[in-house]
């Protein structure tokens, strides 16, 4: 993954950190909300080899499934030590998602940290097709 | 949605009931402080605050208020037990992330030689920075003993003297925490991360104190002008994160499937007469139990290194624990509304507790001074020391400010710092600092927050708290 950086900006928060991110589609738009997170959270890449894992998330509409989605990813960083480096969501509708992702071990002596995020948040969270793409906005709690 | 604000006289502002909300916003601050707050959401957030189902006189913000998620940082509500409400968001994802200062027989030209050493020394012995393991390894069984006892538990094993419980707020245990109701990621999150600082705004700084406001307290405090303090910023961790995260999905889903309506998702909650809201409670108390515990062994660990470097006794050193305050919490209180006492949940999101002189909650060597109120600075300006007052009772829920509150987003902080380096223009004021970043020196330099001078005056004149003391840095780890 992050060779490129995935396309999202800042938005400006005052006290936590910001992401809007635009998709081709929702799929699209859920995983470069994911790519972004990583983005955000860590740096440098890791030659170890990877494990695969395949998830499912389900939430009460896309707002919901967006804030429950990245949670999961977070949680591998900060709760498993597991550095997510591909991200592919094979389904996705207004409730559910089934992705398979392939991770490495955090590593100190190659990656590095950006940011701390302690939280995905549904403060201000947004979901919203523009035209012939889809938009997010997601608060992360840092 | 607009929101106008009605000034009162000079520290206090009205922000009248409109709309859906419940009661009218009352804000503590004053024309400077305000020009800050209303250039961002802080103000609508009080504003949402108050149509919560419940709620008690007003929704609160503190001078130090800034935009938050949900409720805002620096908010006080109370509701009440029948129809009101507990939300995760207006506790916050860091549960009991608090404060604690320390006050030691040293002065200042002791430790000055010394400080590049404690400073190396603190930051090699505490772990600091993201996702930061300790050398404690709890098996279940224990850290289910952490999260029901707190700092005692912390005490019982080895991490300070029974003295520091009577300075902790609740005597550093909250009663009903109830380890069954975690997850399994919240077990798992706990059980590396006890006595361990943190990142972000976390830090351990130490101080001396250089301004005496009022003699009498700052005596009852034990403080005097070139002492040296030690102040510890930390919280509950991956352990409160979780807990905190769990639960505000299970009230997301419950709020959806209702159909209540919220003017944001971040303020979803729970009947505080239900069992979610119940539930939360024991478990919200666990995340507290466990950040208690986590300062009294950060406390522990600082007062071996001091031992270590200056090579002197525990009597010469003297360091003891002044008191410990959470600034992040839900906490059921006895208050006077329209004459009568009756219980309420006070939430406290970037507020602190602050109790007058003879409150039955104090134990006796405050009784007759009031609470210690411990305001940190950011890094690199003064912290402060106050007394609660009996204004707080009657204004706030017994609450006052807890900080300096930002003024400006990590992003801009970073941008404004660019090609600058504030770990050198610190020493240049003589403050040593050590992180593990660049990057958090940045996003946490001195002009990323609002002057905390003026926060503690608008809170002194407001009459929530009295002003005992100024500590000024003298160095800081980071994480």
């Amino acid at each position: 993954m992050a060779t490129k950086p995935p396309d999202y900006v800042f938005l400006d928060h005052t006290a936590d950190l910001g992401i809007k991110v635009r998709g081709e589609d929702l799929k699209n738009l859920f995983e470069t909300a994911a790519e972004a997170l990583m983005h955000l959270m860590i740096g440098g890449e890791s030659q170890a080899k990877t494990t695969d894992m395949n998830i499912t998330v389900s939430g009460q509409d896309l707002p919901d499934l967006l804030v429950r989605w990245l949670g999961e990813i977070l949680y591998l960083f900060e709760g498993e030590d597991l550095v997510v480096t591909f991200i592919h969501i094979d389904f996705l509708s207004l409730s559910r998602l089934d992705a398979a992702l392939k991770m490495v071990p955090f590593d100190p002596t190659v990656h590095k940290i950006h940011s701390e995020i302690k939280a995905v948040t549904y403060h201000q969270i947004q979901v919203i097709e523009k035209g012939s793409t889809w938009e997010a906005q997601v608060i992360f709690d840092t | 949605m607009e929101i106008t604000l009605k000034k009162l006289d000079d520290c206090r502002w009205l922000i009248p009931k409109t709309g859906k909300m419940r009661v009218p916003g009352l804000v503590f601050s004053n024309q400077k402080l305000l020009k800050g707050v209303e250039k961002d959401q802080s103000l609508l957030q009080v504003a949402n605050v108050a149509t919560l189902p419940g709620i008690v006189k007003h929704s609160l913000a503190m001078p130090d208020i800034h935009w938050g998620y949900g409720f805002p940082i620096g908010g006080v509500a109370a509701f009440e037990m029948e129809e009101g409400i507990v939300s995760p968001g207006g506790v916050g994802y860091d549960i009991n992330c608090g404060c604690r200062l320390m006050t030691t027989l040293l002065q200042a030209s002791e430790v000055r030689p010394l400080l590049k050493d404690l400073i190396s020394s603190l930051f090699n012995r505490i772990p600091t920075g993201v996702g930061s393991k300790g050398p404690l390894r709890l098996s279940k069984a224990d850290e289910a003993k952490v999260a029901v006892q707190g700092s005692a538990w912390a005490v019982k094993n080895g991490y300070g003297q029974p003295e520091d419980l009577e300075r902790t707020e609740d005597r550093g245990t909250m009663e009903g925490a109830d380890p069954t109701l975690l997850s399994d990621r919240a077990v798992k999150r706990g059980l590396e991360q006890l006595g361990t600082l943190g990142s972000g705004n976390h830090f351990l700084e130490i101080q001396v104190v250089d301004q005496i406001y009022d003699p009498q307290l700052a005596q009852a405090f034990r403080l005097s002008e070139g002492q040296i303090t030690v102040m510890i910023h930390s919280g509950s961790r991956g352990f409160g994160h979780q807990i905190c995260d769990d639960f505000l999905k299970e009230m997301a889903k419950q709020v959806s499937v209702k159909g209540l309506e919220l003017p944001d998702r971040q303020l979803a909650y729970a009947q505080l007469n239900s069992d979610l809201g119940r539930k939360y409670l024991a478990a919200m108390s666990c995340a507290a139990n466990y950040a208690w515990a986590n300062r009294q062994v950060l406390m522990h660990w600082t007062r071996e290194t001091f031992l270590h470097v200056l090579s002197t006794s525990p009597r010469e050193l003297g360091m003891s624990l002044l008191y410990d305050v959470c600034h992040n919490i839900a906490k059921i209180e006895r208050h006077k509304v329209e004459g009568d006492e009756i219980s309420l949940c006070v939430h406290r999101k970037g507020a602190t507790r602050s109790l007058p002189p003879g409150h039955p909650k104090l134990p006796e060597i405050y009784r007759h001074a009031g609470q210690p109120v411990l305001i940190p600075g950011d890094m690199g300006t003064f912290s402060f020391v106050l007394a609660g007052a009996q204004g707080s009772m009657d204004q706030s829920f017994g609450s006052t400010c807890h900080g300096a509150g930002r003024v400006l987003s990590r992003s801009k902080a970073i941008k404004l710092a660019k090609g600058r380096a504030i770990h050198r223009e610190l020493a240049d004021k003589g403050i040593f600092v050590q992180s593990r970043g660049k990057k958090t020196l940045k996003e946490e330099m001195p002009d990323a927050y609002k002057d905390v001078s003026q926060v503690v005056d608008v809170v002194q004149q407001a009459g929530l708290a009295k002003k005992v003391a100024r500590l000024s840095p003298l160095g800081v780890i980071k994480g």
